[in-house]
Order: structure tokens, then C-alpha cells, then sequence
């Protein structure tokens, strides 16, 4: 839902790296988006596009790399990913937050990345 | 001497970045955290859709507390200034943030909003955020606890349907349970997905109409 103000802060910030770096032009964009945010790529991508027109980032290619998400359990130790609830009702599964092996509280330890792992430029 | 190789002109250049676009509004929230600590307040966020009950269960909570603390409250609306007119006529500070389009509250508003507020005279405050399930859990505000308010009335599918929001918080009122069995919800149902989708979650039942619950939530929220 608030794609629009997350791809303005990302097409801000590329901008002032691109800058700095005295890029002619910005090529591409890598992104990382954890699966626990709230962001949808598709509409990043979107707000991205519209955002980029009439600067050094138009034209260029932003490219989502989704992280899913990684746990650990304090009770038994367990790391790794969560289970999800597939339910015909719904077309995404649900994440549960609970342990896989003891049924516990976990902690979340990736997926709620947005992170913005590189830059391609032309200088 | 370092050898330095410089980019041709036309050339194409990667550039690992790993920039973190959520830490500015971390580390603001990080700096709310510090402001309310220094003055010994501590802060409560309420998220939940238009019409859930946020208004309405922190009006009970004042109610109950304000003879106990200094109380203030942060309301956060598009526009209007609707609910933090309601809230004043309890005696209580109260400062409104009109977002205009922004869907959240977000740790930058907040500390304009802190600044606001006397907090030489103040030991709590509510943070009422703009009425949505959904984006204000990627914004933490430096609050120490989180809640999302719940009407129960609204869809036997709210739970299900937003477990993101339901992740990022600590607490869940389950509010308006008085009128539950008249809609025919089934607030067990909905207490079960809530502890799958989250373990750690204090679940709490409330109405504001008939007062229930506002005890077991003060208790959960330690106050």
C-alpha cells in the first residue's frame, strides 16, 4: 500500500549514489524485498517506473530479488524457514510464525529486507 | 601507493551498495525510543482499520488511568482532527498529525509530534495510528509496544487475511466481542488463527461499549 513513498525513497537514494559517483546514466537496480514486508514488488516496480521518468534512472532496469524468510527458536534451536498455511481460500499461503519442530516463539532473523544490494551505472 | 582504476568513458560500472532503505525510519525510531526514555515516558502504538475501536478503547484506557499518569496522545489521520477533539475532552494532551495521503504514521512524524507535547509532564503516551491493518506494522515508531485493534464484526476473515500485521505486533484487542454472537463470528476461531499465525501475541477480548477487557489489557500492557 505504500509502494509509491518506498520507491520514491529508493529512486532517491540510487539518484544521490548515481550522482555522486558522476553516472551518466543508472543501467540497473538490484533490489531485495523480504517476504515479511509489506511491499509487492510488482507495484514497486510500478511506482518505480513512473518515479525514474526525467532522471538519471529512466530506462533503467530494477530487478527484485524476494528473500524468504528465515527463523530461529530460542526453545530448540531450530533455523530455517517457517511453515506455510496453504489454504484454497486464498491465493498467497500464510506465514506462520511459529516454530516448525517445537511449536514455539521465534525470532525473525531475514524477510523483512528492503535493501538495495547494487547499482549498475554508466559513467 | 594505492593503485587506482578509473572507469573508461561509456563504461558500465557495478556498484554493491547494500543499503538499507527501512534504517532512516529505524533509526529515528531508535532516537524516539532514547527522547521517551530520557523523560521517563513510556509509549503505546495502536494500529487498526477505520472504525476498528482505537479511538474508543484508548478513550477506556484514559479513563481508567489518568489518575494514575500523565497521560498524552498522538492521534494520526489523513485529516480532520476528529478523534484527538474527542480525546482532549478527557483532560489529556493531545496533538493530531494529519498525514494528508500517507497511509502510516512513521518515526519521522512522531518525533515532529513528540516535540509537540510537554514531556516534562507526561509518564505515557498513546500513539493512535491513521486507521489501516496494514501498512503501519512496516513502520515501527519507537514505541515499546504495539497493538492492533481488531473488530471482530468485520470479517470472519480478518486474521487470515492480514498475518504480516499480526506478526508485528505484541498485542491483539479482539474488540466489539459483545456483538460477536449477534453476527454469529466465532471469536475462538479467530483467537486460534492469532496464536498460529504468532505465538508470542497477548490476545485480549474487548468491547468499549460494555467496558470488558480494559483491565486484562492494562495488565498485558504493564501498566
Amino acid at each position: 500500500m505504500h509502494e509509491f513513498s518506498a520507491a520514491s525513497q529508493l529512486v532517491d537514494l540510487v539518484l544521490a549514489e548515481a550522482e555522486k559517483r558522476k553516472a551518466k546514466r543508472v543501467v540497473e537496480v538490484n533490489l531485495i524485498i523480504g517476504r515479511l514486508s509489506f511491499l509487492n514488488p510488482e507495484q514497486v516496480k510500478f511506482a518505480y517506473e513512473i518515479l525514474s521518468k526525467d532522471t538519471l534512472l529512466e530506462g533503467s532496469k530494477l530487478n527484485v530479488q524476494e528473500k524468504p524468510p528465515l527463523v530461529e527458536c530460542p526453545k530448540c534451536g531450530y533455523k530455517g524457514g517457517i511453515e506455510v498455511k496453504d489454504d484454497p481460500y486464498f491465493h498467497l499461503g500464510i506465514p506462520l510464525l511459529r516454530c516448525p519442530k517445537c511449536g514455539g516463539e521465534v525470532k525473525i532473523v531475514e524477510g523483512r529486507e528492503f535493501i538495495v544490494k547494487s547499482i549498475k551505472i554508466e559513467v | 601507493m594505492v593503485k587506482v582504476v578509473e572507469a573508461r568513458e561509456g563504461e558500465a560500472l557495478d556498484i554493491e551498495l547494500d543499503l538499507n532503505l527501512q534504517k532512516k525510519n529505524l533509526e529515528l525510531a531508535e532516537a524516539n525510543r532514547r527522547l521517551l526514555e530520557k523523560y521517563g515516558i513510556r509509549a503505546i502504538d495502536f494500529m487498526g482499520s477505520v472504525g476498528s475501536g482505537k479511538t474508543s478503547l484508548i478513550e477506556r484506557l484514559v479513563g481508567k488511568l489518568k489518575g494514575k499518569y500523565r497521560i498524552g496522545v498522538i492521534g494520526g489521520d489523513l485529516t480532520t482532527t476528529i478523534d484527538m477533539e474527542i480525546l482532549s475532552r478527557h483532560g489529556v494532551q493531545v496533538v493530531q498529525v494529519n498525514t494528508g495521503r500517507e497511509c502510516h504514521l512513521d518515526a519521522n512524524l512522531v518525533a515532529r509530534a513528540l516535540q509537540s507535547l510537554p514531556l516534562n509532564s507526561l509518564d505515557l503516551i498513546f500513539i493512535e495510528n491513521v486507521g489501516n491493518i496494514i501498512c503501519p506494522a512496516d513502520f515501527p515508531l519507537g514505541a515499546h509496544r504495539r497493538v492492533a485493534v481488531v473488530s471482530v464484526i468485520d470479517s470472519p476473515y480478518i486474521i487470515v487475511k492480514h498475518p504480516l500485521t499480526f506478526q508485528a505486533v505484541d498485542v491483539v484487542a479482539l474488540n466489539k466481542v459483545d456483538l460477536a454472537e449477534i453476527v454469529g463470528v466465532n471469536v475462538a476461531k479467530l483467537e486460534e488463527e492469532l496464536k498460529k499465525i504468532n505465538p508470542k501475541l497477548s490476545i485480549v477480548k474487548t468491547s468499549c461499549k460494555t467496558g470488558l477487557g480494559v483491565d486484562q489489557l492494562i495488565e498485558v500492557l504493564n501498566l
